[in-house]
């Protein structure tokens, strides 16, 4: 479904991707973690195709398309979502009409007509039903006074209604009691398919413990450093980076 | 050489036929007027307050004056069809300068009269020789005094004490000649103790093809627990030049709102002054503009409050793109011994283009030291950040751009309290945006597609 090569991304001319591989395939879940500052956000934020970042070398394949040749809202209509580690208020702009103007774009990029305003509100019903958020969100400004946890249940809540073929979590699970990571990663769960695939971004165990994914990936400085399964992934939470480092020489 | 000469040289020429064609009780204000101007002439840029406008360029054309009061050709009730939908508004009609006759179309409940202020002038003479001029007055002013030396007729919006009118009063200013045109309108509103009233005044122009030029002159009386909601929405073409002031004074426990939306214009000065004379008196004063091509709006507002305990709050949100100019200038003087005066002011400007410019004068003038006032002024561009989440949730840049910069008007949007008159106007900011001209409803032909 995705496949990274020889990726490099720089910030305001600072290389903080240098040279990522990963493939990922349909219905695989695949956990990067890594220290602070390793680029794990930034490799998330270069796969939506955030302008900050700029890509100086490397491609990307998206279901056999050249993905970096997209615009970023092509990049969602063809199936690629990023669950924002800080997700922004939008004062304003109401969740009903936000969502629907993200809707009708991806049907139009299809050559579909527009939702009818009935079936529209009937997929709003449903899918906030699958992480519990409350009727009167939608019709509030994006994330508009929304606390941290309804936050992130709102970016769940939108991939739902998006159904993305690839989710990407940027630390969706931090700043969450366990009562709402449960409500996310059973929400998260809910929406897997064995076509669609994640890349999920933490720092946690109880993240591993939901999602159960198949492959562990340490970021480090830049570069995925060591691949694994889930019990790489324990093992990380139990020992930490340094071991890693020590045993690339780095 | 300036531009003001004309109009003093068209005055001294036929005042005996403009004056024929008007009212004593407004002749008499006429010698003054001409005395001020040819004193003080026309305010140039270096005055402080016209800093941003071009009086002498707006006012060099020559304009045609309908000095005899030619009556429209046709019955603009029965041409222009526009209206709010759900709002059925007791509409009057103003082409040019010249009040068209409502009788018998806006049936109006006892105790409320709307009629042409020369007929006013005869019918309430006391009402209206009491009031006439009175506000516009206390501080000479070049454009106020223009359209005192040159107006021949107004409209005249009596609310006796104590009665209410819920249906909305409006009234519908159209350009359309057949040469460039100058305008001279002139409002009159008096609502007494306990009376309430909303008005809803808009500004149109029939076509590109001429320029027109109004000058306007509104002052606004309200009584004590009264209460008075003035939403002024302009929609002209680049041609046009608009001078609007508007007075309001206002008594003890008195209640206002003034809504000013500028959806498309040419230059437009619009002058707010506002005294407080009351104690308990409340004003909001709101306003947006959407700025696109060269259009300018010059926004002055000064709120006198002259005795303790009043309120005012004053929310101005402008997107300027292109090559679009806003300038504001916003004023709030705390008299002294105004004690426990409660003052807010913000403006916000957003700009949309990098020719765009936005000027901000936030001012407090306080003379009383048991105050609360804040006064707030930004001037930026849109949220990056908000508009890369919207895109990687699907929505196109610019759709998401026009999102974003209509959210933000909306929140002057939000303060028309006139329910169905917020959703009009929120369309036709949306439309705005939209690069469409903000259009009327299907059926609608005759107002060059720029009515509500």
């Amino acid at each position: 479904m995705l496949e990274i090569k020889n990726l490099h991304a720089s910030v305001e001319s600072k290389e903080i991707l240098k040279g990522i591989d990963l493939t990922i395939g349909a219905g695989e879940v695949h956990v990067v973690m890594g220290p602070n500052g390793a680029g794990k956000s930034t490799l998330g934020h270069v796969l939506v195709g955030n302008p900050r970042f700029e890509v100086t070398e490397g491609a990307i394949t998206f279901k056999g398309k050249d993905l970096l040749a997209l615009a970023p809202e092509d990049r969602s209509h063809e199936g690629i979502f990023l669950s924002f580690q800080a997700p922004i208020e939008i004062p304003g702009v109401s969740m009903t009409n936000f969502m629907r103007a993200a809707v009708n774009a991806k049907r139009a990029y299809f050559g579909q007509d527009p939702m009818s305003a009935s079936d529209f509100l009937k997929l709003l019903r449903e899918k906030r039903k699958i992480v519990g958020l409350d009727a009167h969100f939608m019709s509030r400004g994006v994330n508009e006074g929304f606390s941290g946890g309804e936050r992130k249940r709102n970016e769940i809540f939108q991939m739902a209604v998006l159904e993305p073929s690839l989710s990407i979590l940027d630390e969706t699970d931090s700043g969450l009691d366990v009562d709402a990571l449960r409500i996310v990663a059973d929400g998260f769960n809910s929406l897997r398919t064995p076509e669609t695939s994640a890349l999920v971004i933490t720092h946690y165990q109880r993240m591993l413990d939901y999602l159960k994914p198949d492959f562990v990936h340490v970021l480090m400085n830049g570069r995925i450093v060591k691949s694994g399964t889930l019990d790489l992934g324990y093992e990380i939470e139990e020992r930490g980076f340094d071991w890693i480092k020590e045993e690339i020489g780095a | 050489m300036s531009s003001i000469d004309q109009y003093l040289a068209l005055y001294r020429e036929h005042s005996a036929l403009l004056e024929a064609h008007s009212h004593p009780v407004l002749n008499a204000h006429r010698a003054q007027a001409l005395a001020q101007l040819e004193a003080m002439g026309l305010p140039s840029s270096r005055a402080e307050r016209y800093r941003y406008c071009n009086v002498e360029g707006d006012l060099a054309p020559d304009f045609g004056l309908n000095l005899r009061r030619s009556l429209p050709v046709g019955d603009p009730y029965k041409g222009y069809r526009c209206g709010v939908p759900e709002m059925k508004t007791a509409l009057f009609y103003v082409v040019n300068d010249v009040v068209c006759s409502a009788d018998g179309k806006a049936v109006l409940p006892e105790g409320v009269h709307v009629l042409p202020l020369c007929e006013a002038a005869t019918r309430f003479p006391e009402v209206v020789q009491r009031h006439y001029n009175t506000a516009a007055t206390r501080k000479a002013d070049a454009l106020s005094a223009l359209n005192t030396l040159l107006v021949q007729d107004g409209l005249f919006v009596y609310v006796e004490r104590g009665v209410t009118i819920e249906q909305t009063l409006q009234i519908v200013y159209v350009s359309a000649a057949a040469a460039d045109m100058m305008s001279n309108r002139r409002v009159l509103v008096v609502v007494e103790e306990e009376a309430t009233a909303n008005l809803l005044m808009c500004d149109h122009s029939m076509d590109a093809t001429h320029q027109y030029l109004s000058t306007q002159v509104v002052e606004a009386f309200v009584g004590e627990r009264a209460q008075l909601h003035i939403y002024t929405m302009e929609e002209t073409q680049e041609a046009n030049a608009r001078y609007a002031n508007l007075y309001v004074e206002q008594q003890a426990q008195s209640q206002t709102s003034l809504c000013e939306l500028t959806l498309h214009n040419g230059h437009t000065r619009n002058q707010t002054e506002v005294r407080l004379l009351g104690e308990g008196a409340d004003v909001a004063l709101n306003g947006a503009y959407i700025a696109a091509k060269e259009e300018t709006l010059s926004s002055d507002i000064v709120v006198e409050h002259a005795v303790p305990n009043c309120h005012s709050s004053m929310l101005h949100k402008y997107v300027v793109g292109d090559k679009g100019v806003s300038a504001f200038a916003g004023r709030v003087v705390v008299a002294e011994g105004a004690q426990q005066t409660l003052a807010e002011q913000t403006n916000a400007n957003l700009l949309a283009s990098p020719t765009a410019r936005a000027f901000s004068q936030p001012m407090l003038e306080i003379y009383a030291d048991d105050v609360k006032c804040n006064h707030g002024s930004t001037i930026g561009k849109l949220d990056e950040t908000a508009l890369f989440y919207m895109r990687q949730r699907g929505v196109p840049e610019a759709e998401a751009r026009l999102l974003l910069q209509h959210a933000f008007v909306n929140e002057v949007v939000e303060t028309v309290h006139i329910a169905p008159l917020r959703q009009r106007v929120s369309a036709l900011v949306e439309a705005r945006f939209r690069g469409r001209d903000a259009g009327c409803q299907e059926g609608c032909t005759t107002c060059g597609g720029h009515c509500i």
